[in-house]
């Protein structure tokens, strides 16, 4: 016991003379606003909950006014097997893709949706939909529908396409 | 005692330095106008460049740190100077990982403005061509 008396007697001691009681309050201040920053990193924002994986949707998924088909152009997979979300079997989902944005009438935001394509087989046929909002030229290649997206798949054959929803869009 | 102010410090100075992305806006250009091909995560594909793991290798030297600006998909994009820098940043701070260089610099909308006035027509080629100069 004598060894922890003599220890914390010895530093309250090279405390008070190294340091004044106005300096600590200064520093707690300090430390005060040091900790107040935290909560607004930007890791912390970062690791807030993010709605926009799972929206509230109404709608039926295998119909063309399907909220998420807003900018289609093509079979919805939906009706050849797959889901919006999945690839019909025997098809693999292109990694490269169209992007574009929608609104989800069931809470009203706009959310970005990636129209991935499945490939590897023949055209599915069931449920053509054509909507297209968003299309451009090809000009602007990266937001035109009218060329094959069945890039980085081992076959370029395209089958359908699917509605990913991969984000909340930024309401400018 | 210190270590603590010191840490508070580092956490504070962190912030500052985010502050310049607009991480939600930074996220959305990247998704509407890179994603599409770089795929989400930046590990791209076939003829699809990998910035992961990788994109702080062009910022190494000057010509590669230009390239990023030049490239079509950049230089072309709808985005605004203020943007595209941003984005860029962005996908250096959330891809680069390891290949970042310790004295990298964000870039600015200044030099972003008078980069992409001189967009390169041919990259495939030239893309080798820098990365053999360090030697990749």
């Amino acid at each position: 016991m004598k060894f922890f008396d003599d220890f914390f007697e010895n530093k309250s001691r090279k405390i008070a003379q190294s340091s004044s009681r106005r300096g600590v309050l200064k520093k707690l201040g300090g430390a005060m606003i040091g900790v107040s920053a935290i909560p607004l990193l930007p890791v912390a924002r970062a690791a807030e909950p993010v709605t926009a994986k799972v929206p509230q949707e109404e709608g039926d998924p295998a119909s063309c006014d399907y909220w998420r088909y807003c900018a289609v152009d093509g079979y919805l997979c939906e009706c050849c097997g797959g889901t919006y979300n999945t690839c019909p079997p025997g098809t693999e989902m292109s990694p490269i893709t169209w992007i574009g944005t929608c609104r989800n009438p069931a809470d009203g935001r706009n959310y970005v949706i990636s129209y991935n394509d499945c490939c590897g087989k023949s055209s599915c046929g069931n449920c053509l939909c054509m909507r297209d909002e968003g299309d451009r030229p090809l000009y602007r290649a990266d937001k035109s529908n009218d060329v094959n997206w069945c890039l980085g798949t081992d076959s370029i054959v395209y089958h359908c396409s699917t509605a990913v929803v991969v984000g909340l869009a930024l309401d400018k | 005692m210190k270590y603590v102010f010191l840490l508070a410090a580092y956490f504070f100075s962190m912030h500052c330095a985010a502050n310049e992305i607009d991480e939600q806006r930074a996220k959305y250009n990247y998704q509407m106008f890179c994603q599409g091909c770089h795929t989400p995560n930046g590990m791209g594909g076939e003829s699809v460049p990998r910035i992961n793991g990788f994109i702080g290798n062009f910022l190494t030297f000057p010509e590669g740190r230009e390239f990023l600006v030049r490239v079509p998909g950049s230089a072309y994009s709808p985005l605004s100077n203020k943007e595209l820098a941003e984005v860029l940043n962005w996908m250096v701070i959330n891809f680069g990982g390891d290949s970042i260089p310790k004295d990298f610099k964000n870039y600015t909308e200044n030099e972003i403005g008078a980069l992409r006035l001189k967009p390169l027509n041919e990259i495939d080629n030239y893309r080798k061509e820098l990365l053999s100069i360090i030697g990749l």
